[in-house]
């Protein structure tokens, strides 16, 4: 769970400032490397992504003016090793913490939620589809037109047409989706607001 | 970054904490730093969720799966999600197939039932062979109807041409039963013309005559020739269209007002 961010101003002016001279710039690269570290927490299992990564920049932020003067490196690998860290002592307080008999399986997670969001998620997913530009849907219909072994061929002969290789096709195919993720989840949240 | 090092296998193993911790450690590092590599691991993270999705990891996997991608409200949102997208596109490629090529649409089917594709090719490619014999054929028909045509016209039939033989044929009638006349073949002769007798009384304008082998249905040339005074119709024929065996002329006045009259038989047999 995500927490409040307990940094003063003054030192996230200064975590904006090392990171890039250029303010505007320095913003989207902290979201980056915000979004980047809760993803590593997901990565290693850790159960509170979000909290952690919120954790590491509190921790920059103590450090941040001394950094600023000697640190020369790659602020995102500076991170990460606040973040190692941060897995390390996670690691240590909740060892084996999750056991498979403790959460549901997702399929009966979704069964269970369903009814909720369904009607929501499918309206949702509609209205980003159309926003999503005739080219880049037909991109998406093709790649997950087909399931299981079919996919294979079918996606080896979607990037021979593109004229490019399966790697890059779904890296691009990613990208897609990810922002049709984002605009779905924007759109339920709204939905569930205005309930 | 280090193409070589990121492969499908080892972010999947990564993804599915199978990977030493200096390994974890170097992919991290190269997912900080690099969009490309990020981007990457993202998509090897799709490709995970997709396969759980269609039931296709191993229980093993699925159990690691579920303990690190379905675990927290918004992992499991983002599943029904993925859900929700694959379901829409697989219900919509359904619905309207995909448009590609017509080659494409017609070999998709036969891709996934490769066991057919050989016979199937056998099939085609045999079909293809007998297009083109058929078509050479016709081919060979049409050009042997030209020639005989222009054998046949009437400033044609006035002249007398250079190694033609001649041969005389009475309709074949009961009472004459099947005596052949006789073509011998020989080197020196390229034209044979033949001088049909008719013994019907009424005259037409025009004959149309059918060339066939006897007991084939197949036609060998068909021509309309302009009758003559003398109760003959001149019929030419390169000789090069004759093989060995028995043949038969079957012949139809054709009135002018394109009714057609009874027909008169004859036969020669070449050799």
């Amino acid at each position: 769970m995500a927490r409040d961010s307990v940094i003063p101003p003054e030192s996230f002016d200064e975590i904006l400032a090392w990171l890039n001279h250029d303010r505007d710039l320095a913003a989207s690269i902290y979201l980056q490397i915000h979004a980047d570290l809760t993803r590593i927490f997901t990565f290693n299992n850790c159960s509170d992504p979000e909290g952690l990564t919120d954790e590491a920049f509190d921790r920059l932020a103590k450090k941040i003016h001394e950094l600023r003067q000697d640190y020369e490196g790659d602020p995102r690998l500076y991170l990460y090793g606040i973040a190692r860290n941060l897995i390390k002592e996670e690691l240590k307080k909740v060892k084996n913490q999750v056991s498979l008999d403790d959460f549901e399986p997702a399929a009966k997670t979704v069964d269970e939620t369903e009814q909720e969001t369904a009607e929501m998620r499918d309206d949702c997913l509609h209205s980003c589809l159309k926003k999503l530009g005739a080219e880049k849907r037909k991109l998406i219909l093709s790649y997950y037109a087909k399931e299981k072994q079919a996919k294979i061929d079918h996606r080896a002969r979607l990037a021979m047409q593109l004229g490019t290789n399966v790697e890059t096709l779904r890296v691009r195919v990613y990208r897609i989706r990810a922002a049709l993720e984002e605009c779905v989840e924007r759109c339920i949240d709204r939905k569930a607001k205005r309930k | 970054m280090d193409e070589e090092i990121l492969t499908d296998t080892l972010l999947r193993q990564y993804l599915l904490r199978k990977v030493d911790h200096e390994e974890r450690q170097r992919i991290e590092k190269l997912f900080m730093t690099d969009s490309l590599a990020r981007d990457r691991v993202l998509a090897a993270e799709q490709e995970l969720i997709e396969d759980y999705l269609e039931d296709s990891l191993t229980t093993e996997d699925k159990e690691i799966f579920l303990s690190h991608y379905a675990r927290t409200p918004e992992q499991q949102r983002k599943l029904r999600i993925n859900k929700s997208i694959k379901h829409w596109a697989v219900k919509e490629a359904q619905a309207t197939p995909i448009s590609s090529s017509i080659w494409s649409r017609f070999l998709e089917p036969l891709r996934s039932r490769s066991a057919y594709l050989v016979p199937i090719a056998v099939a085609i490619l045999i079909a293809i062979v007998i297009a083109y014999v058929w078509l050479n054929r016709r081919m060979e028909y049409w050009a042997i109807q030209k020639e005989v045509a222009q054998l046949n016209t009437p400033a044609s039939l006035s002249q007398n041409l250079p190694q033609m033989a001649s041969l005389w044929l009475r309709p074949v009638t009961a009472r004459s039963g099947e005596a052949q006349n006789q073509i011998t073949k020989q080197s020196d002769i390229r034209i044979v013309e033949l001088f049909l007798l008719t013994i019907q009384k009424e005259r037409y304008p025009i004959y149309h005559a059918v060339v066939q082998r006897v007991g084939e249905k197949e036609l060998i040339v068909t021509a309309d020739v302009e009758a003559r005074s003398d109760n003959t119709i001149h019929f030419r024929l390169p000789v090069h269209i004759l093989t060995n065996g028995s043949y038969r002329i079957r012949i139809n006045g054709i009135a002018t007002d394109g009714s057609t009259g009874p027909a008169e038989e004859y036969t020669f047999s070449v050799d």
